[in-house]
């Protein structure tokens, strides 16, 4: 190594976007159309945004078209609220669904590709737990881009920060927030292709780095994904929220994990068992295939469970099947022609003559970063901290509560893109700049050196997918207490063992090893605050399962806030539900107290 | 089909520190439908953690991962070793970083030099077309949809414009022509003169010798000849065209 760590650049702007998907640069489209010449720095860890994982998100975007006589905002509030297992913020809730149609329209009319219908409209599907009337028929309200709908919705976003005069700072990462009398004044970014360390100071810094799913070894998230804006936080002190609120997909494809869209089920297609039994009868009688995800994927687990999986030999992955047989060769051949393709590429098979395999998968974080309605991140849960935003999957403020409905999340990204956007523009009006603190990079440049001064033996991937096995197997779609204080117990050996490991290389530029042991401190820090927010929460509601408690309990009625400043030392804090349309009593106001979630 | 296969990867690395250049070799026993990003992996954690390369999706929707097998532009995480035995006719693989950008380290090129040619063809609508009277959006037919839909789906993995045969300096790429084309394809794109402007400078379209190498490599099986073609004939607007 030689040459101690240090800051090699000093940079500040207006606004520093931390993580350039969907969220992140919807808003930061935002702050340039209602604030033209503001300069934003938008910080990618991929090579480019349009690489970021927004593009992977393939069945549709929901939002309630006011020409549409059968749909209301009422009952899409209704549906997120009951998806939520009653644990969704409603008033976030009510604010994006009834921004949802127009926000929509903002990204059709910067160039967002749709699939239409004969007469041009945009075309519409039905997706699991979207309804009309408050449950009594499915509501066609999503709208799509064949099975792309996220890429063509990631490429308006990245095409409208481009066209506005963002700033990318590609393959570098945020390893430390900056403070000063409370207010986040920036980051320190770690640019990898460079290999140096660079100050940013900001007017506004906004969160958005998307989730964490490599927390799980059967994961549908991309290799990024390593929730590194909610390590950074809890490295900072503050909280992040309902950590164990986790979503598993039914149905990921074995071996890659990739996501084959739940529009394969609404679509027609069925799951069965080793016995070709289509299960999903005797686990959701009305709704069977389109039954939420978490009933879907605990279905199926049950199914492997009784000794009705099947075993894939390559990955050693026990599964079910998604049978597409049936299903029309328009379906495969061009409405759904990229997932239905994905199972010839990644397992070469024909979805059209033999049964494809599944497993549930590690989809989505319900939980993160807490903010209010306006993405201003919260240090405890009635005080915000200045200057500092979160928004996309890194954030919680809640629209999803313990359950997240299809489509529901790339509404969320620009709906909530646009709010941040707003109140970072408005925030900005009387901010300035103000000096870079002495101990600025400090964190940072302590961490590093570790990483590469650890002359141990051992290998960062080999820990790496170590812990991943060990949350799916004990912190997955089944949750049980005292499997999860192992868990915690074997976290702390792993983190051991991760300290001791010396680097295959002391080079800072471009290596990968050091990238992935510093992404390894994050994961490890997210598994703990999952594991130990799911073990304290001794009941199930939504995506969170205990086999142990497998009732939803009043008791824990709440969100829950997790500090670690020590690894292993997990504090626990609670943030109240807000049930502000339940409370102001208006029409419909019955559906939004505490009800049963069944379909 | 085998079970397992004993695959050589020789893949050429890059030190950015010392400047040097040079083939390592590894070998690895491979169940049939492991991908090319999963050797990469493995070679990482059971041989060697400097190895450098890119990826994030690994669905073959970010196209982080293009690099040359034996000379083709492809993407890692869709090339299954059973179907890379099979379509290269042999278990020993040369695996190069693409031609299109400077290597950064290893697998790893500088993308974000790559994507200047992008931004510079102007994906977004440069001038939005007016809304139709009393719609809140666009109408657009699927059958006017159908003539660029296709282009639509490109990732910008630049496996076009490394097998292309014109050469990177003068010509702006097949993927990047290919994002302005789409716009004058779009109804709702207004701004016609500045896009046909670029696509018919010196760096334009007729850099393009129609070798097809682009529509031949393009993992999206996207024709990306075609639109250039259309582009070369000025066909950009369906029968009632402009």
């Amino acid at each position: 190594m030689g040459n101690k760590l240090k800051v090699s650049t000093n940079l500040s702007c207006d606004v520093l976007v931390i993580g350039a998907g969907g969220a992140g640069l919807r808003c930061a489209a935002e702050i340039l159309e209602k604030k033209p010449g503001a300069s934003v720095l938008a910080v990618t860890k991929v090579a480019h945004p349009q690489k970021s994982h927004t593009a992977a998100a393939q069945g549709g975007v929901c939002a309630v078209d006011p020409s549409d006589l059968h749909d209301k905002p009422i009952y899409h509030m209704f549906d997120t609220w009951k998806g939520s297992d009653c644990s969704a913020d409603q008033n976030v809730v009510k604010k994006i669904v009834e921004t949802g149609w127009d926000q929509l329209m903002w990204l059709e009319n910067r160039g967002m590709h749709f699939t239409r219908l004969q007469g041009g409209a945009l075309g519409k599907r039905t997706f699991g737990g979207h309804t009309s009337g408050f449950g009594s028929v499915s509501s066609f309200r999503a709208v799509f881009d064949a099975d792309r709908t996220g890429k063509s919705m990631m490429d308006t976003c990245w095409q409208e920060a481009v066209k506005g005069g963002v700033s990318f700072v590609p393959q570098s990462v945020v390893t430390e927030l900056l403070f000063k009398e409370g207010r986040c004044i920036g980051a320190i970014l770690f640019k990898e292709k460079d290999g140096e360390f660079v100050s940013v100071l900001a007017k506004a810094t906004v969160l958005a780095t998307g989730g964490c799913g490599q927390v799980f070894r059967i994961t549908t998230n991309c290799r990024d994904n390593t929730g590194d804006a909610l390590a950074v936080i809890l490295r900072a002190g503050f909280p992040v929220m309902d950590p164990e609120a986790v979503q598993f997909h039914p149905t990921g494809i074995v071996g890659p994990g990739i996501l084959a869209s739940e529009a394969l089920r609404s679509e027609g297609g069925i799951l069965r068992n080793k016995d070709l039994e289509p299960f999903m009868e005797k686990y959701a009688p009305k709704m069977k295939e389109l039954a939420p995800r978490d009933i879907v994927s605990r279905a199926m687990e049950s199914e492997i469970r009784s000794g009705n999986g099947v075993l894939n030999p390559d990955h050693n992955i026990e599964h079910v099947w998604i049978d597409l047989r049936e299903l029309p060769d328009y379906v495969h051949d061009v409405k759904l022609k990229e997932i239905s393709g994905f199972f010839k590429t990644f397992v070469n098979i024909d979805p059209k003559k033999e049964l494809c395999p599944v497993r549930s998968s590690n989809h989505y974080h319900m939980g993160g970063i807490p903010t209010t309605e306006f993405g201003e991140v919260q240090k405890t849960s009635d005080e915000i901290i200045p200057g500092l935003f979160a928004v996309g999957e890194c954030a919680s403020a809640s629209f999803h509560g313990f359950n997240r409905l299809g489509t529901n999340s790339l509404l969320e990204l620009f709906t909530m893109g646009k709010f941040v956007g707003e109140r970072v523009v408005d925030y900005i009006k009387d901010g300035s700049l103000t000096e870079l603190p002495k101990e600025a990079g400090e964190v940072t440049f302590s961490q590093f050196s570790k990483y590469l001064e650890a002359s141990g033996k051992g290998n960062i991937g080999v820990i790496r997918e170590e812990m991943r096995n060990l949350m799916t197997a004990k912190v997955g779609i089944f949750r049980k207490g005292n499997e999860m204080a192992e868990a915690m117990e074997s976290l702390n050996e792993l983190r051991k063992r991760a300290e001791v490991v010396a680097l295959a290389s002391k080079t800072t530029k471009m290596n990968q090893d050091l990238h992935q042991r510093w992404e390894l401190d994050n994961l490890l820090d997210i598994a703990m605050i999952t594991t130990k927010g799911a073990y304290e929460r001794k009941e199930s509601r939504g995506g969170h399962y205990r086999d142990d408690y497998t009732e939803r309990s009043e008791e824990f009625d709440y969100h829950t806030l997790a500090y670690m400043t020590e690894y292993g030392k997990v504090d626990l804090g609670k943030r109240p539900i807000d049930m502000s349309i339940f409370e102001a009593g208006g029409e419909h106001c019955e559906h939004f107290k505490m009800i049963p979630r069944k379909y | 089909m085998a079970d397992n296969y004993s695959i050589t990867l020789d893949i050429k690395r890059y030190d950015p520190d010392t400047k040097k250049t040079w083939f390592q070799s590894y070998k690895l026993d491979a169940g049939r439908i492991l991908r090319f990003v999963d050797l990469f992996r493995r070679i990482n954690n059971e041989q060697d953690p400097s190895l450098a390369w890119g990826s994030s999706c690994e669905h073959g929707q970010c196209g982080s991962c293009a690099v040359r097998v034996n000379g083709k532009p492809l993407l890692a995480c869709e090339l299954l070793v059973e179907n890379a035995v099979k379509d290269f006719g042999t278990t020993k693989f040369r695996v190069e970083p693409i031609s299109i950008a400077p290597v950064v380290r290893d697998l790893v090129v500088d993308l974000e030099k790559a994507y200047e040619k992008v931004h510079r063809a102007k994906p977004y609508l440069i001038k939005r077309a007016p809304l139709p009277p009393q719609s809140s959006y666009y109408q657009l037919s699927p059958k006017e949809i159908e003539r660029y839909e296709d282009a639509t789906r490109c990732i910008n993995c630049f496996s076009c414009a490394d097998a292309c045969i014109s050469s990177h300096k003068n010509f702006i790429g097949p993927n990047a022509a290919m994002a302005s084309i789409v716009r004058l394809m779009d109804p709702r794109e207004e701004e016609k003169e500045e896009r046909l402007k670029l696509l018919y400078s010196e760096e334009g379209i007729y850099r393009c010798h129609s070798s097809k190498a682009c529509s031949f490599v393009c993992p999206k099986e996207i024709d990306v000849a075609h639109f250039i073609a259309l582009a070369k004939e000025g066909a950009f607007r369906g029968d009632n065209g402009e």
